[in-house]
């Protein structure tokens, strides 16, 4: 049996009362200032996670994915990450104990022969007891299905929602029932389905590509495929929701043309609060939140925004949100990853003046 | 090369709430489409389903554009799909049925069976030659142009640019006629076969979290005090400084280009 302390660090109150703080007791090792290692030395068996990277990095369905696979993997199983594209962040975090990157296969080439010649091969060195791949539509969920239908002694399921060390979940039937089986050999995990917050860090170490290069298979690509090119739709014209770069303006925003005129330098879509719509400056169209539209954009500026819940709501799914606000202690200050206090016109001004110098310089060196 | 033969697979929809039959969404895209180009090109169309013949879903896609549809009631599907697509130059199909296990693997199956290329979430198509040019689907505003050589399986995105005409009067004269299936193929590979279960309520999937082991301390920590994530909070310095700050956030992240 343990005894309690009695002489347990306490205060004295103001009102003279004694009140016993919350300390560390003192047995148990100070708690890490890193997150324990979790990698596995002598690894017998692998699970492999395979997803394209954006920008040299990897989006939170992917890093989802990962930390799936390290949820699932035991001491003894090492997790792959076999990454698409260039990667320049660090995946310590997210769960992988190896890396191999192969940038040349980035997402906005088409060239599915040699994605999956080149998957198969690390598939076919390490012999995973498991695969795991994002369902997503910047290529992981089409080059799961041709991985799947090229190899049809593994089992497999798609879009999955829910799963652990025995079982996968996923709607079936137009998504009125949901269906269960056994753990398969191929997982295409739909977003959202995981936690990607794990309780621990991985080294994530990066070996070099066994996969030699594979000739063959792009010689066939042309033959059959031809990329004609990844074009992007002008902000203006694609859907709020499709949008990767919105800025959007609050109460604070008092001026609508310098605004847009910023928007315009970004290259950005436009948003609004629903103050911002109320008051006849955007179209309701543009409103963002719980009775507006949710949005998913990587870059969120949200000027002059306070961040009400409602509106909070909406930009849930943002990956960079920055914020420009007189007030610190608004509630979009503690949702945005930087914040700048300060005058929306006089900051919205000095940025196009910059971006303006910005574009001339790079014009410059171009030339 | 002229565009000879164009197939359409169409499956069997359901209405999301009452179950009732009905087309499903998807292929009636991929059929609008394949009716529009078959009727530029005054090709052959064949429009095929797998399945029951006498399922009142069909009927639908009567009314939305298909003279006739020829029904394959031999199992197993893929295989007597691909037995009756041979001599075909372009085959269309949805994304996603909604019948089965609605995984959207059926033409990445087919493909590999008659080998011949499949190019998957096609918004608009256009014959070049003997090449057929898709336009593709990518999230945030991003399209792709690529180039198939026929024959080839092309899924329609639910995006596509389609508009769905509806016409009693075709639906009373469509004819729905069943193959003389060549069945007997054997299926000797295995399926990526899974055993599914149906769970008898339909609940809220659980999300999968990894299991913390923290300290009697750590847990009560956690619990009483929040994570605060919150970023960087600029105050410091003129608004040349202030923009700068942000100019550099989205050049650190990759977020413009200049
Ligand atoms: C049922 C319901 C549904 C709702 N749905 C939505 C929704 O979908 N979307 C939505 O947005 N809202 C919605 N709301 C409203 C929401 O609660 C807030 O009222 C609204 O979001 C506030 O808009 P705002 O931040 O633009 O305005 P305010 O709350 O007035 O905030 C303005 C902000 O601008 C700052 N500011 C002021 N002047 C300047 C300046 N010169 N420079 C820089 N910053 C400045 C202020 O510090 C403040 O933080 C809903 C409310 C309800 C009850
Ligand atoms: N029984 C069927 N008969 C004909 N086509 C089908 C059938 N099932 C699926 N398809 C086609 O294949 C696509 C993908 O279906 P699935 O792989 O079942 O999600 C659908 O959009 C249809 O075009």
């Amino acid at each position: 049996m343990m005894r309690i302390n009695p002489r347990r660090s306490a205060k004295i109150s103001a009102a003279g009362l004694k009140r016993i703080v919350l300390t560390a007791p003192a047995n148990v090792e100070t708690p890490h200032p890193h997150k324990p290692l979790l990698t596995k030395k002598n690894s017998k068996a692998h699970v492999l996670v395979i997803a394209h990277s954006e920008r040299g990095t990897l989006n939170d369905h992917a890093r989802q994915t990962i930390a799936a696979a390290a949820i699932l993997a035991d001491a003894e199983t090492k997790v792959l990450a076999l990454i698409l594209g260039e990667l320049t962040e660090d995946l310590t975090s997210a769960g992988a104990d190896e890396i191999i990157v192969l940038p040349e296969l980035d997402f906005e080439r088409f060239q599915p022969k040699l994605e999956l010649a080149s998957i198969s091969a690390v598939i076919e060195s390490v012999q995973p007891m498991h695969i795991f791949m994002p369902d997503n539509a910047i290529g992981d969920g089409d080059l799961g299905r041709r991985l799947i239908a090229s190899q049809r002694t593994k089992t497999a399921a798609t879009q999955v929602v829910e799963f652990d060390a025995n079982h996968v979940a996923n709607f079936q039937a137009g998504g009125t029932l949901l269906a269960q089986s056994a753990l398969p050999e191929i997982i295409l995990l739909a977003p959202n389905c995981v936690d990607a917050h794990l309780p621990f860090a991985t080294s994530a170490e990066r070996s070099d590509s066994t996969v030699t290069n594979q000739t063959s298979a792009n010689q066939t690509e042309t033959s059959n495929y031809q990329d004609l090119g990844l074009q992007t739709i002008a902000a203006t014209e694609i859907a709020l929701e499709e949008a990767d770069f919105i800025v959007s303006a609050g109460n604070g925003v008092q001026n609508v043309a310098t605004f847009e005129s910023l928007a315009h330098a970004l290259e950005a879509s436009i948003g609004a609060s629903r103050v911002a719509v109320d008051d006849g400056k955007f179209a309701r169209d543009k409103q963002i939140g719980a009775s507006g539209k949710t949005v998913s954009a990587s870059a969120y500026l949200a000027i002059g925004i306070s961040g009400a819940v409602q509106h909070l709501q909406g930009i849930k799914d943002c990956r960079h949100v920055i914020a420009i606000n007189t007030d610190a202690s608004a509630p979009m200050v503690k949702r945005a990853d930087l914040t700048v206090i300060g005058d929306a016109e006089e900051i919205m001004q000095t940025l196009i003046a910059l971006i303006a110098v910005a574009k001339l310089t790079k014009l410059k060196v171009a030339a | 090369m002229i565009i000879k033969r164009i197939a359409v697979l169409i499956s069997a929809g359901r209405h999301p709430t009452s179950g009732q039959p009905r087309h499903c969404r998807n292929d009636s895209l991929a059929l609008t489409m394949a009716v529009d180009l078959a009727n530029s090109h005054s090709t052959e169309l064949d429009v095929i389903h797998a399945g029951n013949p006498e399922n009142p879903a069909l009927a639908n896609y009567l009314a939305l554009g298909a003279d006739e549809i020829k029904v394959i009631t031999a199992e197993p599907i893929i295989e007597n799909l691909a037995a009756n697509l041979k001599d075909v130059d372009l085959i269309l199909t949805g994304s996603r049925a909604e019948n089965g296990q609605d995984s959207g693997l059926l033409p990445y199956l087919l493909a590999v069976k008659l080998n011949i290329p499949i190019v998957a979430n096609a918004l608009e198509i256009k014959q070049m030659d003997d090449k057929l040019e898709v336009l593709q689907f990518f999230p945030k505003g991003k399209r792709r142009r690529v180039a198939v050589k026929l024959p080839a399986i092309i899924a329609i995105h639910p995006l596509a640019f389609v508009e769905l005409h509806y016409a009693y009067a075709r639906e009373q004269q469509g004819k729905i006629v069943v193959l003389d299936s060549r069945s007997t193929v054997n299926n000797t590979v295995a399926e990526n076969n899974l055993q599914w279960q149906i769970q008898p309520k339909m609940r809220k999937p659980n999300k999968l979290k990894a299991p913390e082991n923290l300290t009697g301390h750590g847990r009560l920590l956690s619990a009483i005090t929040s994570e605060n994530k919150g970023g960087t909070v600029v105050n410091e310095g003129n608004s040349v400084e202030k923009a700068q700050v942000i100019l550099s956030y989205l050049r650190e992240h990759q977020l413009i280009n200049f």
